[in-house]
Formats: C-alpha cells, structure tokens, sequence
C-alpha cells in the first residue's frame, strides 16, 4: 500500500484529497466560528467577553480543567505504568477498557455520575452527612472531566514504556541507583513527554466538555456554569454571536496548548 | 521511521473511517428530510397534517389525535394521517420558523409563536382565535417530596437556609420563563400588600433569595423534573399539569400551590405559510377548533391541564384549586414588557445572576 501511494500522481490526488478534506472539516468551521464572533465589530466581541457571567464560566473551566488534567496525570501515569510494568490476570481486559470513556456518549457518563455519586447513592449520601457536595458543585465537575479525559494520559505514556531500552534501566541500577534514583532520574524523563502531551490533550478536551457536565453542573451563572454550557444557552437565547465570542476564547486557548504539544512532540522525535 | 511509517498507516484508516462516517451521516440527513412531511400533499382523498408541538402536550395528543381522525372521518370521509414533532417549546418555534413545515404550531407561550409569525409563516391575527388562541391553562406551583418533609407553604419558603430548590433556565428554555414570572410576580404582589405600589426592587430582591437557594439550573422543565427525580433538591418549581401526570403515574409529590401565582396560557395557531404550501388550510383549521372543543377540552384536564373552555372548567374546579390571588401575564406588562424587563441582556434576570 505503501508503495503505492509514493507515485507522483497518487502523491499530489492524495495530498489534496487530505488537505480538502481538512479544510471543509476543521478550517472552514474554525474560520466561520472567528468571523462570527467578530461579526459586529470589535466592541461587541470585547462585550461579550468581558461580561462577567462569560468570564466567570471561562475561569471555572479552565481552573476545573486543571485540577482534571494534574489529577489526570498523577493517575494516568500510575495506571499506564501499572499496565506496562505489571502482568496480572485481567490486564488485558483492563487494558481494553481504558479507551471506553471515548466509546460512551458522555451525557451517560454524566447521568452514570449523577447515579453513583448523586444524593441517592451511597457515596452521595456520605458525603452529604460529613457535609461535602459532589453533585451540582464543582466535585462533580472535575469528575466529569477526568472520566471523559482519562485515557489521554495513560495512552501517551504505554508506548514510551514499551520502548524503552531495558539496558538504560539496568546501567542504572548497576551503577548503584537506588530504585527511586533510577526512577527519577532515568524511567521518569522518558514518560515526561508523554505525561506532558497526554496532559495537554486532556486539558483541551476537558474545557470543551459538555455532555457530561451538563446533567451534573447544576450549570447556575456565576457559581457552577462552565463555558460550554454558556455557550450553548447563548446560542438557545438567540445570541450566536455571543456564543462564537467565548468560543473563540476557548478554541483560542485550546490551540496554543495543542501547538505547544506539537513541539514537545517534534522535540521528542528530532523532527 | 518505522514508526511514523504505521502512524501513517493508522492515520489512513482513521480518515477512511471518518469519510465513510459522514457520507452515512450524510445519507441519514436526507432520509431524515424526507421523513419531515415536505411531500404531505393529498393523496388518493388522503391528508397529512404535520404537527409542530411542545413536548409537554405529547401525552395528551397521543389521545387526542386518534379522536380527531374520527372525527374527521365521518364528518367528510377523508382519512388524516399526523406527522408529529415534539420539542422543547423554544426549539420548536426556531425550528418551524426556520422551515421546519408544521401545518400546526402548539407552543409553551405567546412569545414563541411571536418568533414563527415575525419569521413570515404565520400571517393571521392568532390572538383573534376564540379563547384568544390558547388552548391550555396550567399554574406555576411547588412540588415537594413525599409529605412534604420541609413543611414548604409558599414562596417564602424557598428563601429558608437549607432549602434546595430546582427550576430550568429562562434562558435556555422558554417555558422556564413562566416559573420565573410567577417568583417575580409573587414578589410584586407582596410588594403590593405591603406598601400599596408595585416595587420591582423587592420583586428582584425577592427573586435573588429565591435564586440564591437554587441547585440545579436545568435546560429545560422536563430536564429540571428529570433530575428531581433523581432526588435531587427539595422543592421544584414547575407547572402544575407536570407534577399531576407524575403523581398520575403513581408518584408521591407533593403538589403546593402558592398564595398568589401566575397563570400558564399555552396556545396554538394555524402555520399558514406551510398550510398554504400543503393545501391543508382545512383540516389545521378543524384540529385548532377541536382543540378548543369540550370533548379536547375535558381530555386535557385528564392531563393536568386547566381547561379554557368555561363548562369544563367549572365542572372540574374541584380537582383545579384557583389560588386567591392568582395573577396572568397582564399584571407584569404582558410579554413584550415582560422580555424586556426581566429577560433582555441586561434585565432582572441577569442582574440577578450576576449578583448587581
């Protein structure tokens, strides 16, 4: 298949094909989204964003998205390691089932949430009597989060485990290292990559969240709204451009982060 | 190299994956354009009335609508078939107004028959109707658990440390905008009591210890219900013909109905841009006039609903306990006062969200 697609006509027919095919999907939107938001001008965008229920919902996502994504890559890392580094019976089948989050419609996993966690369960209970809310306060939310972010982490990290060279681990302990030592300073430099990728990529995808959230937010203005489910009452208000205002603040964000990604992944390959 | 090579590879199947995926959702799109009655013309004596409804009347009309089939078989021997849409009220109204081919709109409120006619479908003066076009009345009332563990009586007492109240947001869901006229409302007439003049300072006050007490902000009335069902908060503020089907259903709330509340008008009218386009200005005609017949009438308090229609009404006052001091939409303004005091940009209810 390989061979095939190195022709010189297939090349170019192909590469267009890709570069149409991204336009249409990603560029077009994107660009469509930006004109959109600025489709008044300048000082509506800045109204619209400077409104303090906008702003407020942008800080409570990206604050709850980074509580999310350090969780993410505490756990994650633990987990990936666990299934790199450990053989026990069903770790197949754990393995399979770290990628689930992403086959589930999120709003089950938010209605899964508001089941186990909410005031009827027993863990809602609980903590209700030692007095902490989880459902419809920001527990909740960071939740969410980690439950539709979970496998960036793990994912990035597995393959940089799989490969790396037994030989340096062993040099290490040769060399006298203490287990922790050569953790640090030899196992844990090859995963940073990944942590950092797997994080950043968890991070994107958590400040876009919105089918989980929305069902266990409590999504009040001000207090619990997170910006997805602001955008989408602007646009159920009938004020798109509002809507395509916070947008941009977050597709703004979420492109920084994912540009930064790529260049710690150039970094990591030598490209 | 070896890598990127099956990175590439990957990356391939993925796209193979994608394109499949959107020519099928493409596919979907168009059946699904199809199904949307634009062919409902008239076939061998046959009829197509498509039905745009808010997804409240969805029980009743599942009622209703075989009866009128009969009904419109004796009386001129052509066989009706119903195409039927139900949303939420706002969604439906953006739906027909941006082409959506409902013969019959049937909506939460005046203002979402507003957004269809200012769109151009609906040319005739729907308030002249008999009943001035609305079909249902219902109230704002509070549903508590089973006996009412929190002794909730009133208003008041949703302003109490503790207390967990639910109601959808305005903003998202129009129908939501009743529960928070009939909180804003309840304030001015205490204002009233007290002081003889409509204070809207106290009625925001008022409406801000109501909020602040809030749990949950849903998307909508049923997503509001849906969630107290899953016992989530204490008190829900929502319609009366709600909170009747669930207790129909065997479900052990609470109804409370407040001292003063407002009342609930939910009309219908004839699309007749789309009536026009179908030929079926008759039969929508007919099934707006069945729906404000006894027969409908009485069906629709089987429902929860209040009827419009003054026999009916008194027949089952019994059953529809009128609050003392029930107030309409009248004693805020009407709607349009209404939605530029409370809900433009920078109205009552963003002030009271954003806490000024």
């Amino acid at each position: 298949m390989n061979t095939m697609f190195r022709g010189k006509g297939w090349s170019f027919g192909f590469r267009s094909t890709i570069m149409l095919y991204f336009i249409i999907l990603i560029v077009l939107p994107i660009v469509g989204i930006y004109t959109q938001s600025f489709s008044l001008g300048w000082i509506p965008f800045w109204e619209s964003v400077s409104e303090p229920l906008a702003w407020k919902a942008v800080l409570l996502t990206v604050k709850l998205a980074v509580i999310a994504t350090l969780l993410n890559m505490f756990l994650g890392t633990m987990i990936g390691w666990v299934l790199v580094r450990y053989r026990f019976p069903g770790r197949r089948l754990l393995n399979s089932l770290v990628d689930l989050p992403f086959a589930l419609p999120t709003a089950v996993g938010g209605l899964m949430i508001l089941l186990l966690l909410g005031p009827n369960s027993l863990v809602g209970g609980l903590a209700e009597k030692i007095g902490i809310e989880i459902v419809f306060h920001e527990p909740a939310i960071v939740v969410a989060m980690l439950f539709v972010t979970f496998p960036f982490v793990i994912r990035a990290i597995q393959p940089l485990l799989e490969e790396m060279d037994k030989s340096e681990e062993e040099a290490a302990y040769t060399l006298g290292a203490t287990r922790a030592k050569t953790f640090f300073s030899v196992i844990f430099p090859t995963m940073l990559p990944g942590i950092l990728s797997g994080a950043m990529l968890a991070f994107s995808r958590g400040i876009a969240e919105f089918g989980a959230v929305v069902l266990i937010a409590g999504n009040i203005p001000g207090k619990t709204l997170i910006a997805a489910v602001y955008i989408f009452g602007e646009i159920e208000s009938s004020n798109p451009q509002g809507a395509a205002a916070v947008s941009v603040l977050l597709l703004t964000l979420s492109f920084f982060i994912l540009w930064t990604v790529n260049l710690i992944q150039a970094r990591r390959t030598g490209q | 190299m070896k890598r990127s090579r099956a990175t590439s590879q990957r990356m391939f199947t993925l796209l193979l994956a994608a394109v499949m995926l959107l020519a099928a959702a493409g596919c979907g799109k168009a059946a699904q354009t199809n199904g949307n009655g634009t062919e409902s013309s008239v076939q061998n004596g046959d009829v197509t009335l498509v039905i745009g409804a808010y997804s409240v009347v969805k029980d009743a009309f599942a009622e209703l609508l075989p009866k009128f089939q009969t009904h419109w078989l004796e009386e001129t021997g052509q066989k009706v078939t119903f195409q039927e849409s139900y949303e939420a009220s706002g969604t439906q109204a953006r739906a027909i107004a941006g082409g959506f081919e409902a013969d019959v709109a049937i909506l939460a409120m005046e203002g979402d028959l507003d957004k269809i006619a200012s769109a151009g479908f609906i040319t005739h003066d729907w308030k002249a109707q008999s009943n001035s076009g609305v079909i249902t009345n219902s109230i704002v009332v509070l549903g508590t658990r089973t006996g009412n563990p929190l002794g909730i009586k009133d208003w008041n007492d949703l302003t109490r440390e503790g207390v967990k109240v639910l109601y959808p947001n305005p903003k998202t869901s129009g129908g939501a905008q009743w529960d928070i006229n009939a909180i804003y409302g309840a304030g001015l007439k205490q204002s009233e009591q007290q002081n003889g003049v409509k204070d809207p300072a106290f009625a925001k006050s008022f409406l801000k210890a109501v909020h602040a007490n809030v749990e949950s902000l849903d998307k909508s009335g049923r997503a509001s219900m849906a969630a107290f069902e899953y016992g989530v908060g204490d008190v829900i503020v929502t319609y009366e013909n709600e909170l009747i089907a669930r207790v129909n259903q065997g479900v052990d709330y609470e109804i409370v109905i407040p001292k003063s509340t407002i009342l609930i008008e939910n009309p219908a009218a004839v699309v007749d841009k789309n009536v026009e386009k179908h030929g079926t200005r008759k039969v929508a005609e007919a099934f707006i006039a069945y729906l404000h017949s006894e027969e409908a009438q009485r069906l629709f308090t089987e429902h929860g609903f209040r009827s419009v229609d003054g026999k009916v009404a008194a027949d089952t006052k019994d059953r529809f306990a009128v609050p003392e001091d029930l107030f309409d939409i009248s004693y805020l303004g009407g709607w349009p006062e209404v939605r530029e005091s409370l809900y433009s940009k920078k109205g009552i209810w963003y002030q009271v969200l954003a806490g000024l």
